[in-house]
Order: structure tokens, then C-alpha cells, then sequence
């Protein structure tokens, strides 16, 4: 499979699928999946983890009773374990003109679908559901979470004909999908997320109040936080605004201390929205940026912290 | 401020330039496509207040280098001593060159004199400004308008060397306003250099008043007093007042009378005791005579040189050891037997006659000759005009040939006495006639109630002693009579009705005199009071017998130049003048036995400076700048300042590199995820 996604869409590595693919992606809360999985699910179920004791009440499956307790304490408990569960990968994408931005032959639309397109594969091989959010304001595509080849598949022919173009919907879009994914869900939002904080903390903390595990893909090349132009330049809006013409020497400085201002905001909202956050420069390897993700969400085993 | 290449300020609308690359540089932008818009919007919002001005100051400070630039190759002149004087091209510049001897006062240091001074600085100011299309001399020794070809002939033109005149500023500034008028200059400057001398400037005249108003008729005449006021300090003048010879048997000497002179502020205590070596050197011959000098100066009377008693006439000079002005440090003299001094009394009363005779006849000094002739009006056509010094005429007055004869007499330097005859019959002389006889009654109206006692023939005696004329009582005297058109006489004594007694006529040469009443005992007391009689007849052949003499002194002026075609220099011998220029310098000058001995004039000595304030009322209306300058002071009137200009130049565009600077860069936002999983587990 990793041979024959890299051959039809370029997007994939298919190396990097392969030193990811022992990783595994977790979520950090639990999922309500419908099937068996590798996730944690808020509900008990039978699986060999031990999950706790609770009393008995009438009505419980007998075959549940923990029967040494009995013999040790005279009391009925109920030996419950965890659930395994799969989880749903909604992979939120923004197809704005501003992804069109590009840094020695690597546009962030480009990164973008790198990075979307092998989540979703990793995701679909460990048998988790994906789906596909389009945030762009004049190309709007929702594909719900589904577990087939076929429909990963869709989702990778979806991806490989994305361009950016138009201004963004993010913000409109997060709502959307915070309101229409009906079960916890891995949200994963890929974007350069050019958007006053402000708006999108509103849209983080929706997503957090219907108890999705949101991820970010800041999108933000070194290039254009150093703005390092040496002459009057015209800089022409991706997303088709009016153009600007610019002496960087002149609003270099205010260029530097309003996007310092921002990024220090969104640190302040992604904290508070408890966003798994990472800053994608466009010349760092999908790899790398990846393994770190999927690292970040391992869950930590019980043992290990014990000691 | 003006320049000295003043076209290359056509070039200065390439300030312009900074701003034309600036707008230049932005057409050739380049495009980028750029995604992160917002901040650029932002950062154009907040691109105000400092860092606008930081930039419109990097554009100011590039075209003030570029202005700067321009105005060095201009190479302007600033002229710090003309303060904000605004000094456009002029059409004409005149030159007004005070050449008196005062004007040679030395910086003893630089070895320069206010003449030299002013010379130089000027011709340095000329040479670097434009002056015009016509640069002209007016000096004071021939007050002749000379058109110069450049500024820096002035240093080298015999018309600008040092003379012993006298200056006369208004007739010089007279001279240049003809020039002005018939060349139609237009706009003009007029340069004054003078020490601001009292008598050179002559502030009470009342052609002051007509120059002004002839200059301010004028547009675009602008004045500039360069003015040399300050005072030499320890300055001594030499003069002789007095030479005679005398012979007595087989013995001659020469008795003179010199004055020395110290300047006006000598009065220290350093000067009462200190005693000055003259040098006197006649015939080759030299002796030296310590004088000592008090505040007032020193004065040796009668200082006596015996000379070879075959030694008629010649020439002599007296100086002093070198100060702060050589030129009144020596002084020429000539000396000649005295002549005859001769007087003829033209009366028809033979007992007047007399009495005139006696006065007349009585030599004051032994050595000197008198002759005095009585002679009727009827023969007085047959004088010896020549051998004459004075003329007493107590006759009617004179008309026709005698009367012209008589001007001719005058004006050759003699003097004649007119007293009133006992029968008035008209005529007119000298713009005077007599009146009708008047009795004088009462005791009180008998005498005189004002003399003149400083000067002419009714002056002190040498101990300071006035003449006993309140002892003198008029009976009679006929009034005197001016005729309207004419100058007014200078009155020596008046009668206690403030009728004149004595009254001396205007004239340029010579003296004459009335005297309105007679000197017997049925007019006045003069004949019996014969004192003052006798010194006022003494005196009168003393002045008219000077023009006689085989030797003379005069005054340096160019009016005597011409006199001196049958001369030959004698004295210096060393730097004579040049026979042009006989006449306005120190020097003696022979003609046979006649000889003249040029030198400068008395006001020369007497350094009386008039004040500024003065001086700058004399140009009240006009256009008009002095410049204070001291003699030996070597800074321009005007000097080239394009190394400020490239200071600048250099300043801005050091400013320019400094606001360009970029700022300290700060490694800008290390990658920093915000994972949050910690707290969301």
C-alpha cells in the first residue's frame, strides 16, 4: 500500500510512512469509536486492561463479579477493564490563497498535503476513521470519517487536486466542523492560520467544549517572520487583495513587532485552548515534523511512570 | 554671502536628486507574492509618528549633502566683518583712499600701515568678489577719480602710496558723486579707507548735508567705512615752527623753534620723565639735542646751529628716532637771509603818515632790515609792488588798476592794512567800504570789549601775556561796511558796541586788514598806547615779508605741484618722489636761491579722531556699513568658506549613515511548539 499511494499521489513519502508507521498515532483523550481499537474509550468494556472496581448493584452481569474479592472482603465488586476503541481523524485543511506561498520550490499547500495526506494514511492503516474538512471560502468539502481503503482513497484524490486560492473560511469552517462531528474526534487543523487570535480562540474553545482533541499545523515559514527584504518591494496578496507596496526599511520594524505580537497571542490562545500546536517551517522535513507529533502522543505507560 | 562661482548655483535643483532616486527606486520594485498580509497592514498602520520622521530626515540630510556639495564648488565668500551687509554684484566700485600721513600709523609687529592695512585687505576682498564693470581710485593727495584695472594693481600703484597731505573726505566723496552721476553707474559700492581724522573729515561742514542729499537721491549706493581709529600708542610728531639765520659780524647760525608732539593719550606717567634724542642735520651736519617730553609734548624755542657764515640760504632737516609713524618723524626746513622788509604807507595826512612810519620803520629784532616809505594816493600807482611786504593804505579806497594790483599784492602772499581816510569818498575793496565817522563819548564806550588773543596780529606775546589793549580808547572810528554778496571777515577786535575795530578779510593768500580807526590822539590812543600798535604793524610785515623770502615752508598739497616745474628735488635723496608727485610729499626743492620745503601739515600732528557716532551720523539716511578694523590685523574682510560647507556635507551624510543603520537584528522566535499535553492529561 505505501508503494502504491507514493506512486499516485506525490505528496507521500512513502519512507516516511515507513519509519512512521511502528509509531502509531494516539489520541490524548478518550475516543468513541464504534469498533475495537487502539485507543482509549471513556466506556468499559473487555479488553485485558484492568480499569477499576465498583460495587455491585442488581442488574450486573454475574459473570463480571470478581469472586476472590468476595472471599476476601464479603462484598460484591465488579471487575471492570478498559474499552479499546478506534478513533475518528477529522483532518481540518485550509485551502486559502495564502497557502500558495512558497519558499525555494515548496509551496505550504504542497506541506500542507504532505502532511494531511500521511496522517490520513497512517491513520487508515491502524483502522481509524478519516476524514476531510476544506476551509477555503469558495471551496467547501466535507468528507466524514469513514474506515475504507476506498474512502482513504477519496480523501488522497481530494487532497492531490487541492489549490490555494480565494481568501480563507477557517474560522467559519472550525465552527462547522466542531458543530457537525458528532463523537469525540482527533480534529487536526493544517494552516498558516493567518487569523487575529482572538477569532480563533473562539474557535479552539468550541472544538475543546465538544471535547475534540485538536492538533495544529501552524504553517509559518522563518521567511516571513524575519522579513528579511533589502529594497522597496510590492507584495502581492495570495489571497487576491490590493497589493502593497513596501520600503522593508522603512516597516521592517513594525512588520517584526505586529507579527511578534500575533505569535505571542496565539501561544496565549493555543495554551489556553490546550492545542497540541507545532509551527511547521516549510524547509523542515514532513518526517521529521511528523515523528514529532506522533511521539508527543504517546501515551505513557503506567509502569514507566511508577518508578 | 556672495560666491565666487555663483553660476554653478544653477546646479542647485540637483537637491532634488535624493528624491528622484527615491522615486526612481520605487518604480523598480520588485513583486512578491506574499501571503502574510496582515501584518503588513498592521506594520503600514503603525509605520507613523518616528519612524516617518526618521525617514523624511534621511531625505532631508541627502539633499542637504547635495546642497552642500553645491554651494563648496560655488565657493562662497563670507565676510564676518560685514556682518549680514548684503553684497550684490555692484556696477561700479569706488575706492576712497585717505593717503594722509596718519594714515601710516604702523602695526610695529607686522610692519604694516593703516594705508597698507586697508589696501590689502580690500584689494583681497575685490579679487575674490565681483566689484564690477568699472573699479575706481579717488585717493586724497589728488582727489583725481582714476579708473584701476584690477584690485590687485591697488597694492602697486604710485596713486595708493603714502603721501604727507592732508585728506578731505567730503571733497573726495564730492569727486565721487560727479563720477557717479555722469557715468550712470547705477548700482555702486563706495569704499572709504580712513583713520576717521577729525580735520580730514571736516564734520561741521555744511556740504555734509548736500552730499547726503545727493547720495540719496541715488538707488543702490551702498557705503563701507573701513575704519582705522585706534590710536598709535607712544607716537611722537616733530615739527619746526620757526627757522631764522642770523648773522652777526663773521658768525652765522640758524635759531629754530621745534616742536615735539606726543599722541593723545600719552599723558602716562611713563612719558613725564622721558627724554627724546633729535637729530638735527643741516648742511650734511649732524648734532642731536635731547628734549625732555612732558604730557603736553616738548618744545625747544630757539635752539641755536652755527653754520658757515657762507652759507646764505639752504635746507635742513630734525627727526626722531623710529616709532609707530615714520612719516612725522622728520621735518624739512629752508632757511634765507631775511629780506628788506619793506612797508609803504599810501596816506595824504603826512602826520598819520608818521606815525605809521615810526612803527614800521623800527626793526623788532636786530639783524632785520625795515624800510618804510610814505607816498600820496596820487602816486601810489607808482609802488614797487615787488619789493613790498605790506601796504598801509589810509586813503580812500582804491579802484580800477590799483585795486586790481592790490589783489594781485595779496595774492602773493603780502599784506595790506586799510585804515579809514579823513574824507570818505566811496569805493569798495575786498567786498568792504567804509562807513560814516563815529564819536565815542562816554568813557566805558572808549574801549574794546573783545579781542582776539589766540591768534593773527592782536594774539598773546610767546610768555602767554595778553596784549595791553584794554589800556586803548577809541574816540572816532568809521563804521566798516560789508557789501551783501560778500564773505564775511573774521573780526580781531570790537568796540563795546560790538562795532569791529580790526577785521581781517577772506582771502586764500596773504592778509587784509581794517582797521576803522587812526592811531592819532584825535581818533584813539594808539599812537600814544604804541605797544600794541607796534606789534600789530611788526606782525603784519612779519606775514607779509614770509612770502618774500628766499625760502619757504609749505603745506604738502597737490595744489602746489605745479609751482614746482622750475625745481629740482634736493631732500630725500634716498625714495625722492617722482616729479608728479612733487609737491604731496616731504622734501625740499630748489630753484637758485629760492627753495621750498614741502612737509605735512600742522593738523597731521594733532590726532584728533572724531568718534564714531559722529561719523555715522555724517551717513544718516544712507546705505551705509563700517567695518572697525585695526591696523596690522590680518583677518579678510571675506573669506572663502566652502570647507564649512563640505563639514556639513560630511556631517549629513554621516547622520544619513547613521539613522540608515539597521537596527540590532533579533534572532526572531525560536521554533517553539505550544504542546499542551501535559495539561490536557
Amino acid at each position: 500500500m505505501p508503494k502504491e499511494a507514493s506512486s499516485r499521489h506525490s505528496f507521500i513519502d512513502a519512507k516516511v510512512l515507513a519509519r512512521l508507521s511502528g509509531l502509531g498515532l494516539h489520541a490524548r483523550t478518550p475516543m468513541l469509536g464504534n469498533i475495537s481499537g487502539h485507543h482509549r474509550s471513556p466506556i468499559r468494556g473487555s479488553s485485558l486492561e484492568f480499569a477499576q472496581y465498583r460495587k455491585y448493584v442488581p442488574g450486573d452481569d454475574l459473570r463480571r463479579m470478581d469472586w476472590r474479592a468476595w472471599g476476601r472482603s464479603d462484598r460484591f465488586y465488579i471487575k471492570e477493564f478498559e474499552a479499546d476503541t478506534n478513533l475518528r481523524l477529522c483532518l481540518i485543511v485550509d485551502t486559502s490563497g495564502s497557502l500558495g506561498f512558497t519558499v525555494d520550490g515548496v509551496s505550504k499547500i504542497d506541506r500542507m498535503k504532505s502532511l494531511a495526506g500521511t496522517l490520513a494514511y497512517l491513520a487508515s492503516c491502524q483502522g481509524d476513521a478519516v476524514g476531510l474538512y476544506c476551509a477555503g471560502k469558495d471551496f467547501h468539502t466535507e468528507i466524514r470519517p469513514k474506515r475504507s481503503a476506498v474512502h482513504l482513497r477519496l480523501i488522497l484524490d481530494k487532497l492531490e487536486f487541492m489549490k490555494a486560492k480565494g481568501e480563507t473560511g477557517l474560522a467559519e469552517a472550525l465552527h462547522k466542523a466542531a458543530e457537525n462531528i458528532s463523537q469525540r474526534a482527533l480534529v487536526v487543523i493544517v494552516s498558516d492560520l493567518f487569523i487575529e487570535p482572538r477569532i480563533l480562540s473562539s474557535c479552539f474553545q468550541h472544538l475543546r467544549f465538544r471535547k475534540h482533541d485538536v492538533s495544529v499545523f501552524h504553517l509559518l515559514d522563518q521567511c516571513e517572520v524575519d522579513f528579511d527584504f533589502d529594497r522597496p518591494t510590492r507584495f502581492v496578496d495570495l489571497e487576491g487583495g490590493e497589493a502593497i507596496m513596501a520600503d522593508p526599511s522603512l516597516i521592517g520594524k513594525q512588520y517584526q513587532k505586529a507579527i511578534t505580537g500575533y505569535i505571542s497571542d496565539l501561544g496565549t490562545v493555543m495554551r489556553d485552548a490546550a492545542v497540541d500546536y507545532h509551527r511547521v517551517n516549510l524547509q523542515d522535513p514532513v518526517g521529521e515534523i511528523l515523528a514529532r507529533f506522533l511521539l508527543g502522543r504517546k501515551p505513557k505507560k503506567k509502569g514507566a511512570n511508577q518508578r | 554671502m556672495s560666491f565666487l562661482q555663483p553660476f554653478l548655483l544653477a546646479a542647485l535643483p540637483l537637491m532634488a536628486l535624493p528624491i528622484l532616486i527615491h522615486l526612481i527606486n520605487r518604480n523598480r520594485h520588485r513583486s512578491v507574492q506574499w501571503g502574510a498580509m496582515m501584518f503588513l497592514v498592521n506594520a503600514n498602520r503603525m509605520n507613523k509618528g518616528m519612524a516617518r520622521l526618521r525617514y523624511f530626515l534621511i531625505m532631508l540630510l541627502r539633499m542637504a549633502a547635495v546642497g552642500a556639495i553645491i554651494f563648496a564648488a560655488s565657493r562662497p565668500l563670507i565676510s564676518g566683518n560685514l556682518g549680514g551687509f548684503e553684497m550684490g554684484k555692484p556696477d561700479a566700485t569706488l575706492i576712497l583712499l585717505d593717503r594722509s600721513a596718519s594714515m601710516e600709523t604702523l602695526d610695529l609687529q607686522s610692519g604694516e600701515s593703516k594705508r597698507s592695512t586697508a589696501l590689502k585687505k580690500l584689494s583681497e576682498l575685490l579679487s575674490k568678489r565681483r566689484y564690477g564693470s568699472q573699479l575706481v581710485l579717488i585717493d586724497s593727495a589728488s582727489n583725481e577719480v582714476q579708473s584701476i584695472e584690477s584690485p590687485e594693481a591697488l597694492l602697486d600703484l604710485p596713486m595708493t602710496k603714502p603721501t604727507a597731505t592732508s585728506a578731505n573726505i567730503p571733497t573726495m566723496l564730492e569727486r565721487g558723486l560727479a563720477y557717479l552721476k555722469a557715468n550712470e553707474a547705477g548700482r555702486a559700492d563706495v569704499w572709504i579707507c580712513s583713520d576717521l581724522n577729525e580735520n580730514d573729515w571736516d564734520p561741521e561742514s555744511g556740504r555734509w548735508s548736500a552730499i547726503r542729499d545727493e547720495f540719496s537721491k541715488m538707488k543702490g549706493i551702498q557705503h563701507f567705512l573701513l575704519s582705522y581709529a585706534d590710536l598709535p600708542q607712544g607716537n611722537l610728531s616733530i615739527r619746526v615752527t620757526k627757522v631764522k639765520r642770523r648773522q652777526t659780524g663773521n658768525r652765522a647760525e640758524l635759531i629754530l623753534d621745534v616742536l615735539l608732539k606726543g599722541e593723545l593719550g600719552q599723558e602716562n606717567s611713563n612719558n613725564v620723565s622721558r627724554r627724546v634724542p633729535v637729530e638735527f642735520e643741516i648742511n650734511k651736519v649732524r648734532s642731536v639735542v635731547e628734549m625732555k617730553l612732558s604730557a603736553d609734548g616738548a618744545s625747544l624755542l630757539g635752539h641755536r646751529i652755527p653754520i658757515d657764515v657762507s652759507l646764505r640760504s639752504g635746507w635742513g632737516s630734525v627727526r626722531l628716532p623710529g616709532d609707530s609713524n615714520p612719516l612725522d618723524n622728520k621735518f624739512y626746513f629752508v632757511f634765507s637771509e631775511p629780506p628788506v622788509r619793506k612797508a609803504v604807507i599810501v596816506t595824504d595826512d603826512s602826520k598819520t603818515g608818521e606815525a605809521f612810519r615810526l612803527n614800521l620803520a623800527i626793526p623788532m629784532e636786530s639783524g632785520l632790515k625795515h624800510d618804510a616809505d610814505v607816498v600820496s594816493s596820487s602816486d601810489a600807482e607808482g609802488l614797487d609792488w615787488e619789493n613790498t611786504a605790506l601796504i598801509v593804505w589810509q586813503a580812500s579806497l582804491p579802484e580800477g588798476l590799483i585795486a586790481e594790483e592790490l589783489e594781485r599784492f595779496v595774492d602773493s602772499g603780502r599784506v595790506v592794512m586799510f585804515f579809514p581816510p579823513g574824507q570818505n569818498k566811496g569805493g569798495q575793496i575786498f567786498d568792504s567800504s567804509w562807513g560814516k565817522w563815529q564819536t565815542r563819548g562816554k568813557e566805558d564806550q572808549r574801549k574794546l570789549s573783545w579781542w582776539r588773543g589766540d591768534a593773527d596780529l592782536l594774539a598773546n606775546v610767546g610768555s602767554g601775556d595778553a596784549l595791553p589793549l584794554n589800556e586803548l580808547r577809541i574816540y572816532r572810528y568809521c563804521s566798516l561796511e560789508k557789501s551783501e554778496d560778500g564773505k564775511a571777515g573774521t573780526p580781531l577786535a570790537k568796540l563795546s558796541n560790538d562795532q569791529p575795530l580790526l577785521m581781517r578779510a577772506a582771502t586764500d593768500r596773504g592778509g587784509v586788514y581794517f582797521c576803522s580807526t587812526l592811531p592819532t590822539a584825535q581818533f584813539s590812543s594808539l599812537e600814544r598806547d604804541a605797544v600794541s600798535f607796534y606789534v600789530m604793524l611788526q606782525r603784519a610785515i612779519t606775514i607779509g615779508s614770509r612770502s618774500m623770502a628766499a625760502a619757504s615752508q609749505r603745506d604738502a598739497n597737490v595744489g602746489t605741484r605745479e609751482e614746482f616745474t622750475q625745481y629740482e628735488s634736493v631732500a630725500p635723496v634716498k625714495d625722492a618722489p617722482t616729479v608728479s608727485e612733487w609737491g604731496i610729499h616731504a622734501g625740499v626743492y630748489r630753484d637758485g636761491d629760492h627753495w621750498i620745503a614741502i612737509n605735512r601739515s600742522l593738523v597731521e600732528d594733532n590726532s584728533l579722531v572724531a568718534t564714531v557716532t559722529t561719523i555715522d551720523q555724517l551717513f544718516d539716511g544712507l546705505s551705509y556699513q563700517r567695518i572697525d578694523d585695526a591696523v596690522g590685523n590680518t583677518s579678510s574682510l571675506a573669506s572663502e568658506v566652502w570647507r564649512i560647507f563640505l563639514i556639513l556635507m560630511a556631517l549629513a551624510l554621516i547622520l544619513e549613515a547613521v539613522l540608515c543603520l539597521p537596527e540590532k537584528k533579533v534572532k526572531q522566535h525560536q521554533w517553539n511548539n505550544f504542546s499542551s499535553t501535559d495539561r490536557t492529561a
